[in-house]
């Protein structure tokens, strides 16, 4: 049945066989001893603590919206360590291999990867940032603080958020995987057809790439669905749209963006499934295929996508600029219009990222201007952050410097991105590296809100803060790590350098590579002191312990219960008077959080069934994978049957007793320094 | 959660359902379907008139199906079912439009003109003068999966 295979594949092992393992490649050896260390080292941990059942119950079957954004920083983070070690290895090799007498390892005719290597490292590069690192950050924020800021106890759907979580890791677990059993997707992390057509890419990287974007696309569709019900149905009593805070405005505009876009994706992906399995024509350059198709279906996910991973961001700006300029948000209202006009223009721009496929010169001027009208309310948005600092008393903590930073980096990002617009500039520089200079300073804004949000935050969550000696090291080289990397890349996209290069052809270009790689190195050490920040913050943790309100001057509701945040979250529900919630209580004298008196208060029950579920599709997808036909129907075939099974659960949820929350809140000293600055 | 409901045959939007909801959209659906199919064997509209009246059919089947089978109407408990919807047509408008009228440009600079005789419809088209001998060459059996 199904389609002709190149290469061997018998009903039991489908295409799975030992030639599968990369033994004979060092680097990837090196890397699997690597992986074994920590994982021996973590379960060595486990066991010796006897955390075992500790993690099981607290962690891995848990519906708490706080718990699962935590696993899902965690894994984000987990996967911006890959993603960088990925980055590095490309700059290493440009650097290396330039002109026809540079020196060849490993293999290599010049450099240290093969170009088929590197095709594997730039794909994973660039699918592990965007969907594995950024979305799972961003994502795991918005879980634990919008619930915090419209005053809910949990999510809409506990039970659904576990199990979008748990197909996120899943997802990310078929990319590790793909590391040591059998290969990765090699043409590019937004895939390119037909080449990714069975006949051209008769390998399993492409069904890895595939299934696990596709996995991980369904886990971001739940978590949407699950933000927009939770925004729309479980504010607190008094909480009305305009008092609603700018990052739970950012999180459902981003969230009805992943919910129209994403499926989007899962059909785009589906249909190129259909070609690569049941042998149809939808990409294929003959017999009534469009290979366009697949890029514009693509874009049509993909551009909103990008927004849906920059909305947050601006959010989380939103957030900490008016915290540490000790005054309210300058424009509140016209933050919100822009927040949804950016999450509205994304859908009408994505031809952007082919004007130079010859569609009619009215079709990339229209798209063209679209693209320009993104401009407008972004820079709305960066007037008022900068109308709030105005005049405001500044404080330079850690969580401002990077929004500062992120600041910075969306004005040089969005320049540049204005420059790309026009489509006659596209035609010069299509697949050059002055476009990826430009969404990489956009990516770097991302990624320098969501340090400035952990730093921001995380002493609500953790009940410490984190220490600002090593942290300012980790930002400053950040900074200069960021300077020597994407401003030789700018100038090497003006002289012409293409993307994705495994030999670089001009020797001219090797003082910028060589300056790329310094920057690099500046990343790598900023690493060492992002380590020792984490290090000196959990030794002194008890040193730092922080109160209720840790900065003094935040403004939203988030900061009206105890840090951490109990289980419940609120111990009453609070009632909602004004836009900035907890600056207004503080101004007019009603900041206690004293109770006499508790509730007992209804919560969702902890449930192993998400994490079974994620696990059953991860074998599902590697069944598919490697054509293990017996494997993934069996493992569908559980799928379906365990949910049938939880839907008929009676015990869903449980009590916290009133005694319980007495006991809980009597046992928090919100009076611990929170006006402790520094 | 502190207002779950444990019956779900009280759940607002499973109360919606009835006997003569569904009989009235099988029904509806029946006598549409059955309209198309007939407009479709008759043969004898214009292709205007013949896309035309299969539209207005589907439209009236989608409507039927999204009032009877799936409630969307402006009561409390399915309003938002029905704005979601509602919300959704821009966007529908938006990708399918701009996608068609980019390939549509494109597919006049880019694709080889056809030569006008295979641009017929082919149950009009007159047998080729010289008959093409069948292509006979031996096909490799596909090996299985």
């Amino acid at each position: 049945m199904f389609v002709h295979l190149q290469g061997p594949w018998n009903p039991v092992w489908g295409r799975l066989s030992l030639q599968a393992i990369p033994y004979h490649n060092p680097i990837l050896v090196g890397t699997f001893l690597f992986a074994v260390v920590i994982a021996l080292a973590a379960v060595g941990a486990v066991l010796y603590f006897r955390a075992g059942p500790y993690l099981w119950r607290e962690w891995l079957t848990t519906v708490d919206h706080k718990k699962i954004g935590v696993m899902y920083c965690l894994l984000g983070l987990v996967m911006l360590f890959r993603g960088f070690a990925d980055a590095l290895m490309i700059r290493t090799q440009q650097a290396i291999a330039v002109g026809p007498h540079s020196p060849g390892y490993l293999g290599a005719l010049h450099g240290y990867l093969t170009p088929f290597h590197i095709g594997q490292v730039y794909t994973a590069h660039g699918l592990i940032m965007v969907v594995f690192a950024a979305t799972p950050l961003l994502v795991g924020i918005m879980n634990i603080i919008v619930p915090l800021q419209i005053g809910a106890r949990d999510m809409a759907y506990p039970y659904l958020n576990a199990l979008g979580f748990w197909l996120t890791a899943a997802a990310a677990g078929l990319v590790m995987l793909s590391l040591f059993v059998g290969n990765f997707a090699h043409g590019g992390w937004y895939g390119f057809l037909p080449y990714f057509e069975l006949p051209y890419s008769p390998g399993v990287g492409v069904d890895y790439w595939m299934w696990a974007f596709q996995l991980s696309a369904v886990g971001t569709t739940l978590g949407s669905i699950n933000l927009i019900a939770t925004i729309v149905k479980m504010r607190a009593p008094g909480m009305t749209w305009m008092r609603m805070p700018i990052f739970t405005w950012a999180s459902l505009s981003t969230n009805l963006i992943a919910l129209t876009s994403f499926p989007v994706l899962m059909v785009s992906l589906a249909l190129l499934g259909l070609d690569r399995y049941f042998g149809t024509h939808f990409y294929t350059a003959g017999n009534g295929g469009n290979l366009m198709l697949y890029n514009d279906l693509f874009w049509v996910w993909g551009h909103p996508e990008v927004y849906f991973l920059i909305l947050p961001a601006f959010g989380m700006m939103s957030e900490i600029i008016p915290t540490f300029s000790e005054k309210t948000l300058f424009g509140y209202t016209t933050m919100v219009v822009a927040s949804f006009a950016i999450g509205g223009v994304s859908w009408g721009v994505w031809l952007h990222h082919f004007f130079t496929m010859a569609a009619e010169p009215s079709v990339n001027s229209f798209y063209s201007v679209t693209t320009m009208l993104v401009g407008i309310p972004t820079g709305v948005k960066v007037f008022n952050w900068i109308f709030t600092m105005y005049r405001g008393r500044v404080r330079f903590e850690l969580p401002m410097m990077w929004a500062v930073l992120a600041l910075f980096l969306l004005l040089v990002g969005g320049m540049s991105g204005m420059m790309n617009a026009f489509a006659a500039n596209d035609y010069m520089w299509h697949n050059g590296v002055f476009v990826v200079a430009h969404f990489h300073m956009m990516v770097l804004l991302i990624a320098a809100s969501i340090f400035g949000a952990v730093e921001y935050w995380f002493p609500k969550i953790f009940g410490f803060k984190l220490e600002q000696r090593w942290g300012k090291w980790f930002f400053w080289f950040m900074v200069l790590g960021t300077a020597w990397v994407f401003v030789p890349m700018f100038i090497l996209g003006f002289t012409g350098m293409t993307r994705r290069l495994d030999y670089v052809p001009y020797t001219q270009w090797a003082p910028y590579l060589r300056v790329m790689l310094v920057g690099m190195a500046f990343y790598v050490i900023a690493l060492v002191f992002f380590f020792a920040h984490l290090y000196v913050s959990l030794r002194d943790r008890v040193k730092n312990r922080v109160g209720a309100d840790p900065w003094g001057t935040s403004r939203n509701l988030e900061w009206m219960t105890h840090s951490p945040v109990p289980a419940y979250n609120f111990a009453y529900i609070p009632h909602v008077h004004a836009r900035d919630e907890w600056a207004w209580r503080k101004e007019n004298g009603v900041a206690s959080l004293a109770n006499e008196s508790f509730e007992d208060i209804h919560m969702p029950r902890n449930t192993g069934v998400p994490v079974l579920l994620g696990a059953l599709s991860f074998v599902l997808c590697f069944g598919l994978i490697w054509r293990i036909w017996w494997l993934s129907a069996a493992s569908l075939a559980l799928v379906v049957l365990v949910i049938i099974v939880r839907s008929f659960a009676r015990n869903t949820d449980e009590v916290i007793t009133a005694k319980t929350v007495a006991g809980v809140e009597g046992a928090v000293d919100d009076a611990l320094p929170s006006a402790a600055r520094g | 959660m502190t207002h779950s409901v444990d019956n779900p045959l009280h759940h607002p939007e499973v109360e919606q359902a009835s006997f003569a909801g569904y009989l009235a959209n099988f029904v509806i659906t029946v006598v549409v379907m059955t309209a198309a199919l007939w407009v479709v064997g008759d043969k004898s509209l214009s292709t205007l008139g013949f896309i035309g009246w299969t539209t207005l059919f589907a439209v009236v089947a989608v409507l039927v199906q999204a009032y009877f089978l799936l409630h969307m109407n402006w009561s409390k408990a399915q309003v938002w079912h029905t704005v979601a919807m509602l919300m959704f047509i821009p966007l529908f408008v938006v990708m399918i439009g701009l996608t068609a009228w980019m390939f549509h440009g494109l597919y006049e600079r880019t694709m080889i003109a056809m030569p006008p005789h295979t641009m017929a419809a082919p149950m009009k088209r007159a047998a080729p003068a010289q008959a093409v001998p069948p292509v006979s060459q031996p096909v490799p059996a596909p090996k299985a999966m």
